[in-house]
């Protein structure tokens, strides 16, 4: 075949030779699956807004885990900092080998990532520790050629009662396309506590592929803010699965399309304990011609209920060209449950402008405090007030604006 | 000598409806004018006209600030030279604290105008002094701007933004509407505090209540689109007896 066929094979057979025997196998395996599954296409109903069987376009190449400077600017103030490069671990504890993810994904893209999958963030928290600052996992990637990619599987385990935040952010310095798949997977036993904070703030080059596992036990809780602000391609999976009574989980997500963007977010929450929580939060910006997914599915199944699920989203429309598709998705198999949803997409209030602007505030400043105003209820959530007002100010700048978030702090 | 502002024959229309119609208002420096009239008069339309909505269009006639024509100022070209609007329905901006939201005023304003940005500090003790004059809680300074807040509430925030941007031109859209004896006290001794030889004064009301705090110097009356009737204070109180329909009519 092609090319780029080729290249997949080339590849893997380099990756592979530094492999240890049983490794290699599974490995192998794995790659067979990608090459007998191919990408997903959109015939497939999970893969309906986004197609990759045609991806990529040009060959592929493992990036070179070259020294990168200039990424002390992503790094966070009280955080326990982990940094890759390019998929190779530069700074934090990490252990060097990892099982292979199990990932219930498309056959074929599960397989390129397990084929290829390098070790990312490894946390395992103990019964009753709770960690006192967060853990801050930091991806940096650059390509100087076309085609490389890098595959990170990171993997959480919170043990019974256990607490941790964990702060996963994915940053790509501009250069040459490439391409990414990361996989996360969590396991939280009875009463463990997780809050996982997801910055994807990748390189108007990247395409990229995130899934993320979640097992939510009894009384455990999962809190979820993901916000995605960069990419070319980003397409981000998100599994709950609420498999023990009281379990509860709340996601909650923002994101900021612009400049050619294709970003599709499919979440999914499967109740299938007694007594779970799960609510949905999420505010979407179209700022230009780009192109938003958003599906948020909850399955109840028979067993699960007294369930209380609830979904909220709303999406601003900043400029002409911005598309957005949110869709909610209800399954509902109990009887004794609770659920709720809403959808809306608007634009900015004119009489809300105008209020700013008769205080002397210019227009595009006065647009870029409501669209602040619109995004808080998800930045609130981001319990790090550096990384807060960096992500407020990031996006506030897609609006022409520079806003003074200081004057926030002026009073504590 | 110049009035402070001077408004002839202006004709306004929103669509195509038209709600100003050749409309004749001078105000001096150091005046309270109060405007009164019926529901759908036009004091709205007046106060958002000349505070530079763009929603409406001005057909003909002229607004003259300062002595010069506003016509082609934006809303906030004109808050910077002093031309500040008091809203019958303040907006709720949640989580953009009304300290956030005071300095972006305050500073745009003054880049506006060509003047250095306040020291932090100064600007701090300058606002708290302000919301302490306004009987405000100081923690109202970190919640959302009139997020939550009653409807009384939010008119005192009303002024308490006025005293801090200290504008020379106050239009105050039915701000005693929605507020309790004790507020409206509150926003009257906030509106009087602003009374000085430079400044002056627009109250656009329904009621003559508010007029027995704040002493105007001159009322008149806005009925379909026009001023029908200029008086001083004592025409508020005929107003308040007769209603408005012996002036429709005439």
């Amino acid at each position: 075949m092609s090319d780029i066929h080729a290249s997949w094979g080339e590849a893997f057979a380099r990756f592979a030779g530094g492999l240890p025997a049983v490794d290699h196998a599974a490995r192998s395996a794995a790659f067979d699956e990608f090459i007998q599954h191919g990408m997903p296409d959109d015939a497939i109903e999970r893969w309906h807004y986004t197609d990759l069987s045609a991806f990529p376009k040009k060959p592929v190449q493992l990036a070179t885990a070259a020294a990168l400077g200039g990424y002390a600017r992503w790094q966070l103030s009280g955080c326990d900092e982990r940094i890759w490069l390019n998929a190779r671990n530069v700074a934090g504890a990490s252990s060097a080998t990892a099982s292979l993810p199990s990932l219930d994904a498309h056959a074929g893209i599960a397989g390129l990532h397990r084929a290829f999958a390098q070790p990312g963030l490894q946390l395992d928290v103990g019964p009753g520790t709770a960690l006192a600052r967060p853990v801050h996992a930091l991806t940096v990637t650059t390509a100087d050629a076309d085609g490389e990619m890098t595959h990170l599987a990171h993997r959480i385990s919170l043990a019974r009662g256990a607490a941790a935040t964990v702060i996963l952010q994915n940053v790509g310095l501009p250069g040459a396309t490439r391409f990414s798949t990361q996989s996360l997977t969590v396991e939280l036993a009875e009463q463990a506590q997780l809050t996982l904070i997801r910055v994807q703030d990748e390189s108007r080059s990247t395409t990229q592929w995130l899934q993320t596992d979640v097992n939510v036990g009894r009384d455990a809780r999962f809190q979820l803010v993901n916000v995605d602000l960069g990419g070319k391609l980003i397409r981000n999976d998100w599994r709950v699965k609420l498999t023990g009574p009281g379990a509860s989980t709340e996601l909650a997500g923002l994101f900021a399309a612009d400049a050619r963007v294709h970003l599709d977010n499919q979440y999914e929450i499967d109740h299938i304990a007694p007594h779970g929580t799960s609510h949905q939060y999420f505010r979407g910006l179209g700022f230009g011609p780009s192109k938003a997914v958003l599906n948020g599915r909850v399955v109840v199944r028979p067993g699960a209920q007294k369930t209380d699920s609830e979904q909220r989203i709303a999406n601003l429309m900043l400029a002409k060209g911005a598309e957005i598709d949110a869709k909610p998705e209800l399954e509902i198999y109990a009887d004794d449950v609770k659920c709720a949803h809403g959808a809306s997409c608007g634009q900015l209030d004119d009489t809300a402008v105008f209020y700013l602007r008769t205080r002397g505030v210019p227009e595009t400043q006065a647009r870029a405090l409501l669209t602040y105003s619109f995004i808080n209820s998800v930045l609130e959530r981001i319990a790090h007030a550096g990384l807060r007002t960096r992500i407020a100010r990031q996006v506030t700048a897609l609006l022409g604006a520079d806003l003074d978030f200081d004057a926030i702090g002026d009073l504590s | 000598m110049t009035k402070l502002l001077e408004i002839e024959n202006l004709h306004a229309r929103i669509g195509d409806n038209e709600i100003l119609k050749g409309l004749d208002l001078s105000v001096g420096a150091g005046e309270i004018h109060a405007i009164m009239g019926p529901n759908g008069a036009g004091k709205s339309t007046l106060s958002k006209v000349l505070a530079g909505a763009e929603d409406y269009v001005v057909t003909s006639g002229t607004i003259r600030y300062q002595g010069q024509d506003i016509a082609e100022q934006s809303a906030e070209q004109r808050a910077a030279h002093g031309i500040f609007m008091g809203f019958q329905y303040p907006v709720e901006i949640p989580g953009v604290s009304n300290m956030m939201f005071l300095k972006a005023a305050v500073n745009a304003q003054r880049k506006e105008r060509g003047e250095p940005e306040m020291a932090a500090n100064d600007f701090l003790a300058w606002v708290r002094h302000r919301v302490k004059q306004m009987k405000m809680d100081p923690a109202m300074l970190s919640r959302g701007v009139n997020q939550g807040f009653s409807g009384g509430e939010k008119k005192r925030n009303e002024i308490l933004q006025m005293l801090v941007l200290e504008p020379k031109l106050m239009v105050l859209d039915e701000t005693d509407s929605g507020l309790d004896i004790d507020a409206l006290k509150i926003v009257s001794d906030g509106i009087n505090a602003m009374r000085s030889p430079e400044r002056a004064t627009i109250l656009v009301t329904h009621y003559q209540r508010l007029l027995d705090y704040v002493q105007p110097d001159f009322v008149h009356v806005l009925a379909a689109g026009r001023i029908v009737k200029s008086g001083g204070p004592e025409l508020a109180r005929e107003l308040e007896e007769k209603g408005y329909g012996w002036l429709q009519a005439a």
